[in-house]
């Protein structure tokens, strides 16, 4: 074998009588030399010290601590007929606790993982409360059963990762370390593999060369080799000692319920606010009009036709105006175009407004009639805020089905620049829709630059 | 129609209303001194033109919530002798008592409702400019309801409890007599009467009847 040629990043490989080219591409080159630069720097940088730091001290503190909550786990038991036995069960699964809580501490600082605290202890009142609440607490048990898992893996780890750590160095000293042949003293799963027996034969240079490049591989595939028992390390920190999944998704619920609870009290707040300052007082004036009036008529020799009619000329139109406003106002709570379907009801909206505005819809299924309203104040909102800030020419609404999600997408050419914060009036604005879309576990998502056009997308899912 | 010639100052953030009791208010020959929106402009409108009495809003700008009252409560410190009709679309009971809290002289506190009703409520404005009470009917409701005393009113007969109510709202022997149809010197028989039974300090001033008994209907 001959290499011939060499052009560029390719090799021209002449084997036996057949020629191949070994030709990298530009882009595998420098993917090639980004890959040579990391391991050859690996083994220098913190993290792989920090990491090294984790497996042998963390590997320490499970031993003791596997051992200190098995055997007051054992005498609990034993000693479980009486209630002494039990409290010693609590002891021990709150020392559980609390070497979980040590775990979660180390990987967090050390090693950067961000795992987060689960539910603190909380036990009911009195001496058999606490019993209970000990026995059942879930992040205890997932701690206990974190400890043998580490340890079990942690043993493994010793004769494959930390021995690879030992044997590097074992080989790279050998030269001054062996010098008498005295051996290496090397071990572990490296060891087994290249034979230690071998390793420790007297050197001559051929053999202490080899021994020495050894070393060298061993000790760029060390940090690597750690890495990996770490990662697993960090998997089972993850799922055993971080919150409880279940206990997360009720948390989660918890505040979206509690932002819907808010949402739906700022309408109710908004529509007192609209019928205090609009209907009410225009129903007052118009009552104190007639009153005016019929005081006029109670004296008919002086009756002054032209002031009784001006008052009931504005009474009339007082309750007209009443009227409209009570009307905008229950369309406010519930639009009776729904009634009708999402499809009906956008359409009347596209043709209200100000803006000219094309609509297209395609839906396979009915979205529940929660999703459809939310859609429609979602639509009624932003094509507002088009017509009051934009300065668009047209607009368009698309709606479609994505599988089990809605998505809408409202589009103006206007001058842009819309903030989440700025666009809408109050509750009833961007932020409200947010809140609102969250509530049933949707996204909303505005794209706005400066000069336009403004985009916003909202997923719903369809039944909620 | 009539001309009384008290001079008004009137603050509502609702144009529409505000409008309406100029008109209402000129319409029986009061003055009016000045008809703002907001607490600010009120404030210094009372203090330029010292008007008699004062029409107030409870709800204004900015929070839209007791702002009124609070102003109310300013202004009585500050200008004594100016009489304070406050007025809302809704009656709080706790509004009443912080209102009355020492005196109940030239102190109103009125459904705004109440204007449809355009004799009753310009009496009722000429009481408080002069130095009386107007209490809304629904608040002498609502403590007669919640009071605790209730056992000790069923000593009274119904017509007693109706001179006990009208007497809350701040009304004269005489217009009391006149609301019930009935003559003055029965309404002060029933006035002793009530008195006596409910063992309240006589007193001859209207206002400090009206503290008598709402000091006996919320304790």
């Amino acid at each position: 074998m001959t290499a011939d040629q060499v052009e560029g990043n390719g090799v021209r490989v002449r084997l036996g009588g057949r020629e191949m080219s070994l030709a990298i591409s530009d882009e595998q080159a420098v993917r090639l030399r980004a890959l040579v630069d990391r391991v050859a720097r690996e083994p220098f940088t913190k993290r792989v010290w920090a990491e090294l730091a984790y497996f042998v001290v963390g590997g320490a503190l499970t031993a003791v601590g596997l051992a200190f909550v098995a055997w007051t786990m054992v005498a609990g038991i034993v000693l479980a007929i009486t209630f002494v036995g039990l409290a010693v069960l609590v002891l021990s699964l709150r020392s559980a606790r609390g070497l979980g809580g040590l775990f979660r501490r180390m990987a967090r600082s050390w090693l950067g993982e961000p795992v987060a605290d689960p539910e603190p202890f909380a036990s009911r009142p009195g001496f058999l409360g606490w019993l209970q609440s000990g026995l059942r607490d879930r992040v205890a048990w997932r701690s206990v059963a974190y400890l043998p898992l580490r340890a079990a893996w942690t043993f493994l780890g010793v004769f494959v990762a930390l021995s690879l750590w030992w044997d590097a160095f074992a080989c790279l000293l050998h030269p001054i370390t062996n010098h008498d042949g005295s051996g290496l003293g090397v071990w572990g799963l490296p060891a087994a593999i290249f034979g230690g027996d071998h390793l420790n034969q007297p050197f001559g240079l051929v053999h202490g060369l080899a021994v020495f490049l050894l070393g060298v591989v061993f000790f760029f595939a060390a940090p690597w080799v750690t890495r990996g028992f770490v990662n697993v390390d960090r998997l089972l920190v993850r799922s055993l000692l971080g919150p409880d999944p279940v206990q997360v998704r009720v948390r989660q619920l918890e505040q979206t319920r509690t932002r819907t609870v808010d949402a739906s009290a700022a309408t109710l707040r908004r529509i007192e606010r609209d019928l205090h300052d609009g209907t009410q007082a225009q129903l007052v004036a118009l009552a104190m009009r007639l009153g005016m009036a019929k005081e006029k008529l109670e004296d008919p020799e002086h009756v002054d036709v032209e002031q009784v009619r001006a008052l009931v000329d504005e009474a009339h139109r007082g309750a007209k105006e009443a009227i409209a406003e009570l009307r905008d106002i229950a369309r406010g709570i519930h639009p009776p175009a729904l009634d009708v379907g999402l499809e009906g009801a956008l359409a009347t909206l596209a043709a209200r407004s100000a803006v000219p505005t094309d609509l297209s819809i395609s839906l396979d299924t009915r979205p529940t009639p929660a999703i459809e309203a939310i859609a429609y104040f979602c639509v009624a909102e932003l094509l507002a805020n088009v017509a009051q800030h934009a300065q668009a020419s047209r607009a368009s609404v698309s709606c479609s089905q994505q599988g089990t999600w809605l998505r809408l997408v409202v589009r103006d050419d206007g001058i842009g620049g819309a903030e989440p914060t700025m666009v809408g009036s109050s509750s009833s604005g961007l932020a409200g829709l947010t809140d609102r879309v969250k509530g049933v576990d949707g996204r909303l998502h505005l794209v706005s630059p400066v000069g336009g056009p403004t985009v916003v997308t909202v997923d719903l899912p369809l039944s909620a | 129609m009539t001309a009384t010639g008290l001079r008004v100052a009137i603050a509502e953030d609702s144009a529409i209303l505000r409008d309406g009791l100029v008109q209402l208010l000129v319409d029986r020959g009061f003055t009016i001194t000045g008809a703002v929106g907001d607490p600010a402009a009120l404030r210094s409108s009372v203090a330029q033109h010292a008007p008699d009495v004062a029409v107030i809003d409870i709800r204004m700008p900015p929070t839209f919530t007791d702002e009124g009252l609070r102003l109310a409560l300013e202004l009585r410190d500050r200008h004594h002798g100016l009489g304070i009709l406050l007025f809302s679309q809704y009656v709080e009971t706790r509004y009443a008592a912080d209102l009355l809290a020492d005196d109940a002289a030239g102190i109103g506190y009125l459904l705004k409702d109440r204007v449809a009703d355009v004799s009753d409520f310009v009496d009722a404005l000429e009481r408080v400019a002069v130095g009386g009470t107007a209490l809304d009917p629904e608040v002498v409701m609502q403590l007669m309801g919640a009071t605790r005393r209730s056992d000790s009113l069923t000593v009274l007969t119904a017509r007693e409890r109706e001179v006990l109510s009208l007497m809350a709202e701040g009304r004269s022997n005489a217009a009391i007599a006149s609301a019930l149809v009935i003559s003055e010197g029965a309404v002060e028989k029933h006035v002793a009467n009530i008195f006596a039974k409910l063992d309240l300090p006589v007193s001859q001033n209207d206002h400090r009847r009206v503290l008598a008994v709402l000091r006996f209907l919320e304790s």
